[in-house]
């Protein structure tokens, strides 16, 4: 019986244990089967080249030293930033926004976001100068991803990251980029110390055009007159130095185009050296605060004149130590900042990196009388990528390829996938296998090349538009810029050039345009549209001064002129009855900026004002005005653009103008090619009229206001002056008025004060809808000057090969509509070469 | 013959010694390109040019010039188009392509140029010299732009028989590489061709009608053979010098043609550095073309001897 026992129970026994193994297999294979379900792979066998082509080949791609844009081109495919954009999809959904809409930033290179450890380090680290006051925004400890490996397989830990840094800002390397990471945003405490380690300088005493690093007051005179630093570094005016004061122009700049008078410069000039620099003395001080301090210049304080200083300066020899980079842990470094940086900003400089091979980094390295030379990413040789492709041919000036990354964490971590929206399955990032580029200078070998099925893309020239503009595989791709067309308003000028003897007012007259109801009748005579299909297709119309690409939250991609307040304040100008249409949206849709029955009875208010005024005459009491009014355009160069924007301008003036005092006689004229001066002739008023405009950071719509009303930026200084303009908003309950210029500066950070308290609706002072309130009640204002007649929004198009389509469709500021990483394939490189040949060899689009 | 080409050699090497000294001086005169304030590149470049000497009078820039070359290869580094890179590394890494598919170039037109010449000169005033001519006239008239965008788009997007551009790599010899310079060749052969048909034609004419040829004709020799045993060998005089100078050619290389079909030669590298102002780039370049300039006209001089026994160089009678 024991033995019968004995047996049943180790019979038992291996039952249990192959079942229990059994069972354990069993529940593997079924993860393995869920996890292989939710991500679908895509065949490996199969080959998805994704097959580009550049008109200039990068030839320097070291991160250190990189120059251009085409030098930037292989980054995206063999590096990555600490942090990433990814789309939000279903699978990471933002919150508000619709899958594909906005995007989220995750973790890259790093493990997981920065860790705020600024009390930390200012406590144990007082060497870096982090001010006692700050609490947040100046370290930051970031734990690095450990699956991270060059394309060799070596690790990159926090030994690289810190090396790499050294390197980088190695002060008998001088390398280009070094700067990226202390004059900016993401400044580095220690950075700029040791970079400029033992050089001299000559650094301008203002950087930014408000904080001076030393006041007039403070400057101390030598025995030979020159006044200098406390410290003892010579002190200079600089006349062709381009001053952050001086929105980033020369003194000399202002003198060429006569705002310095003669006898100043004249006294001044002789006490300059070969650079312009002038050592300040009493004397330079005396001429130079005799302009300034003048009605000419604004009155400015002698105090102020420490804006137009410049002083000698000497790093001293510091080491690496005192350089805001700390490794940590293995995995984890810390990094002190001299400026506080958060949120998106931090992540967003962050999204670039700066590691490099340390040891083939030195060994490019050469040294010649002193001057050192890399060749570190200049070669397939001479490049280790760590990112999902590797570079696998180069030859300059002719082609590159990249494979994909075998060493790549992203293949297996699990974390770069994506939901496509067609068919609601998710995808690992990348299907492209390779990226296969070549140099194809001539836009008219591409056309033929990419309809051969032999490149993806292909950007349209202006002969194109009219076949392909309507294409289902044409993309457009908004910019910042909105170009308008500037009025001329000022009266001074226009009379100067009136009474010019060579003018003959009988015939023709200026001063018309300087009326108000006739710069509104301009304004509703063209229909953005039509005028954008006619002159430049690729761009669509401009109906505000800011334009579709800026957003007014990068950390969501929300769009200002998706916002209600941007949406009423186009309706408020284009006198859009909102209540008329279902919804705000619809409003906005129907606005075209056309307005002929308006135009024709402005035109005839306008023509009764000028004829009050004197302007013009109507001798003959026909009703019509006698005299031309001729409208100068300030063309910088003769082009086919520009014939093709005066005829429609001249064109659409005389339809609207038919039956209306001035029917025939406004005239659009084009002026003498003025180069470079075109924008001078614009603001001072000898010319009348140009399509110009502005870009911005795509992130701050909000600095775009002070273009408006800075005489610095201003095409319309000379004649609006946006202190005298008051506005009235409510702003948290309260009613505010003060000019606009203040208005501007207190959106962006200055403290202001508004009757007799302070405020300031700076970024992360105000909330949001407070500072889209006042951006959006500015942009009124600007319009209503009628000074900048919106019309044209900036943009390009493309065709997209039938091969590839993309998982997102709209255009998206920051993360385009996706890149290589979201590209997805209709076919595969045989598949293709099939139905190429069955299309006769030549794809229709 | 020795002494001659002894002579005309040390001759050349002064000659090239004083172009390469005036162009340095004459460069080194002009204002060396601004620099940006505030550019960390711009003190690399100050830091170039203090090493190079720039603050030197310019026979002292000179020698160190001359001393690098001489002394470690030593042509500078690129400061513009290729920052931070050697110019000798890049100018070496371009030239294959050019002379590769001007060699080839070349090697299609000398035949077919001459073949065509002797044909329209055979039969002068006759419909086929009257075509050949004027396809000759319409050939040269026409930039070989104009043949490389029609060749393009016909043979290589029409009927697809070519690649829009030249293969990528160095193997310059290869099948798959030959058959993408054929368009490029043909477009750069097109004009060459017209040229030796135009001068072979003109020579060949004269010749036919000299007296000797009379001569050569009623001691019994027929047309052929007295054509290609006497006449032309009497154009070559004039024929041969013009392949030399279309050699010159070959390793200039042309700048539409290059960027057209994508060929990563020095056609482009010339005019760059000028555009560009990279100075030591476009050092190197002027020397390489003036020494190959003047090592051609000596071999167009000497060359003379060979083809025409009667003209003896250096002699000094």
């Amino acid at each position: 019986m024991k033995k019968l026992m004995a047996v049943l129970l180790i019979a038992v026994l291996v039952l249990g244990t192959v079942f229990a193994k059994g069972m354990t297999e069993n529940q593997q294979t079924a993860t393995t089967t869920t996890a292989a379900e939710t991500t679908v792979q895509f065949d490996s066998t199969k080959e998805y080249v994704y097959k580009d082509s550049v008109s200039t080949m990068a030839t320097n791609w070291n991160p250190h030293t990189y120059q251009t844009s085409d030098d930037s081109y292989p980054a995206d495919f063999i590096r990555a930033g600490l942090y990433t954009f990814l789309f939000n999809d279903e699978s990471r959904p933002v919150e508000g926004k619709e899958p594909y809409a906005g995007y989220v930033i995750v973790p890259e290179m790093a493990a997981e976001m920065p860790v705020d450890v600024t009390e930390k380090v200012k406590a144990e680290h007082p060497e870096f100068g982090i001010p006692e006051s700050a609490t947040a925004g100046y370290a930051y400890v970031i734990d690095l991803n450990p699956l991270a490996q060059w394309q060799d397989g070596t690790p990159i830990n926090a030994d690289t990251y810190v090396e790499s840094m050294k390197r980088l800002l190695d002060p008998k390397l001088l390398n280009y980029r070094a700067t990226d990471y202390y004059s900016q945003s993401l400044s580095i405490a220690g950075a700029e110390g040791y970079a400029n380690s033992g050089n001299s300088v000559r650094k301008v005493n203002s950087a930014d055009g408000e904080a001076m690093d030393y006041q007039i007051a403070d400057l101390v005179k030598g025995a030979d007159g020159v006044y200098t630093t406390p410290e003892g570094y010579v002190c200079y005016f600089g006349l062709n130095e381009g001053y952050a004061w001086l929105s980033g122009n020369a003194l000399s700049l202002y003198n060429a185009y006569g705002y310095v008078p003669a006898a100043t410069w004249e006294a001044i000039s002789p006490l300059a050296d070969e650079d312009g620099f002038v050592p300040v003395t009493d004397e330079s001080i005396a001429i130079l605060f005799g302009f300034t301090g003048s009605a000419d210049w604004g009155f400015e304080t002698k105090e102020q004149l420490g804006y137009y200083v410049s002083y000698d300066f000497s790093y001293p020899e510091v080491d690496f130590s005192t350089v805001g980079i700390m490794k940590t842990g293995e995995y984890q470094i810390t990094l002190v900042l001299s400026k506080a940086l958060a949120g998106f900003n931090l992540l967003y400089n962050l999204s670039s990196n700066w590691i490099v091979e340390p040891k083939l980094y030195d060994a490019c390295l050469t040294e010649s009388e002193g001057v050192w030379s890399s060749t570190y990413n200049t070669s397939v040789e001479t490049t280790l990528s760590y990112g999902p492709y590797i570079m696998t041919d180069y030859q300059a000036d002719k082609h590159m390829r990249f494979e994909k990354n075998p060493n790549w964490y992203g293949w297996t971590d699990g974390k770069h996938t994506y939901v496509d929206p067609y068919d609601g399955k998710t995808y690992t990032l990348y299907q492209t296998t390779a990226v296969d580029t070549q140099v194809v200078a001539e836009a008219a070998t591409r056309k033929l090349m990419f309809l051969k099925g032999e490149l993806m893309g292909y950007g349209l020239q202006a002969e194109d538009y009219d076949t392909y503009r309507n294409s289902e595989y044409c993309y457009a791709t908004p910019s910042e810029t909105i170009y308008f067309l500037i009025l001329n308003g000022y009266k001074d000028a226009i009379e100067s050039r009136e009474a010019a003897d060579n003018f003959d007012t009988s015939k023709y007259d200026l001063q018309t345009l300087t009326i108000l109801n006739f710069r509104k009748a301009v304004a509703v005579t063209y229909d953005k549209e039509l005028f954008a299909a006619t002159v430049s297709p690729a761009r669509s119309g401009g109906y505000g001064i800011i334009g579709t690409a800026y957003l007014y939250d990068p950390e969501t991609g929300s769009r200002y002129r998706d916002t209600d307040q941007a949406k009423k304040a186009l309706c408020d100008f284009y006198s859009i009855d909102i209540s008329k249409y279902a919804s705000l949206d619809d409003a906005v849709a129907s606005i075209t900026g056309y307005d002929p029955v308006t135009a024709k009875a402005l035109y005839a208010e306008a023509f009764k004002e000028a004829l009050e005024l004197g302007y013009i005459t109507d001798a003959d009491n026909d009703g019509v005005c006698d005299q031309t009014i001729q409208i100068e355009y300030s063309m910088s160069s003769d082009s086919d653009f520009m014939t093709r924007t005066i005829n429609y301008l001249n064109e659409k003036m005389n339809e609207v103008t038919e039956g209306t005092p001035f029917a025939g006689k406004i005239v659009f004229v084009k002026s003498a090619p003025y180069g470079n001066d075109w924008s001078n002739k614009i603001k001072n008023g000898l010319a009348d009229t140009v399509l110009a405009g502005w870009s911005g950071s795509a992130f701050d719509p909000f600095s775009l206001t002070d273009l408006y009303v800075n005489p610095s930026y201003q095409y319309d200084a000379q004649w609006f002056d946006a202190t005298t303009i008051q506005m009235t908003l409510t702003v948290n309950g309260e009613t505010l008025t003060t000019d606009l210029r203040t208005w501007s500066d207190a959106l962006n950070g200055t403290t202001v004060t508004i009757g007799d308290k302070e405020y300031c609706f700076g970024s992360e002072i105000a909330d949001v809808n407070t500072r889209l309130d006042i951006l959006s009640a500015l942009e009124g204002q600007f319009l209503q000057t009628y000074d900048y007649l919106p019309m044209l929004q900036n943009g390009s198009m493309a065709l997209l090969s039938q091969q590839v389509y993309r998982v997102v469709e709209e255009y998206n500021p920051i993360m385009g509509r996706g890149g290589i990483a979201y590209m997805k394939y209709n076919y595969d490189e045989t598949e293709w070469a099939a139905y190429v040949a069955a299309q006769g060899g030549e794809l229709k689009y | 013959m020795g002494r001659y080409a002894l002579k005309r050699v040390s001759l050349m090497l002064v000659t090239l010694f004083l172009i390469t000294l005036m162009c340095f001086v004459l460069i080194r005169m002009l204002p060396p390109a601004e620099l940006p304030m505030n550019d960390p590149h711009t003190k690399v470049v100050q830091a170039r040019r203090e090493a190079a000497g720039y603050n030197k009078p310019y026979l002292v820039q000179f020698w160190i010039f001359l001393r690098n070359i001489f002394t470690k290869g030593d042509w500078g580094v690129s400061d513009v188009l290729y920052f931070g890179q050697e110019v000798s590394t890049i100018f070496v890494s371009k030239l294959p392509a050019t002379m590769v598919v001007n060699l080839y170039s070349i090697v299609l037109s000398i035949p077919i140029g001459i073949a065509f010449g002797i044909w329209a000169a055979l039969k002068k005033n006759t419909i086929t010299d009257d075509i050949i001519s004027t396809f000759t006239m319409a050939l040269i008239s026409v930039p070989s732009f104009v043949y490389a965008f029609v060749i393009q788009y016909v043979f290589a997007y029409k009927l697809g028989w070519f690649p829009f551009l030249m293969k990528q790599g160095t193997d310059w010899f290869s099948w798959a590489m030959f058959k993408s310079m054929i368009p490029a060749v043909l477009s750069l052969s097109l004009g060459v061709i017209a040229g030796f048909t135009r001068t072979t034609r003109a020579e060949l004419t004269e010749v036919l009608t000299s007296e000797f040829m009379l001569l050569a004709r009623t001691k019994g020799l027929t047309k052929v053979q007295a054509t290609v045993r006497h006449a032309l060998k009497n154009c070559m005089v004039i024929i041969v010098p013009s392949i030399f100078g279309e050699f010159i050619s070959i390793l200039s290389g042309s700048l539409i043609i290059e960027k057209l079909f994508s060929i990563p030669g020095v056609g482009m590298l010339y005019l760059n550095s000028i555009n560009g102002r990279d100075y030591p780039m476009f050092m190197l370049l002027t020397v390489f073309y003036t020494a190959i300039g003047l090592v051609a006209a000596i071999v167009v001089d000497i060359s003379y001897g060979f083809i025409d026994p009667r003209i003896r160089m250096g002699s000094r009678k």
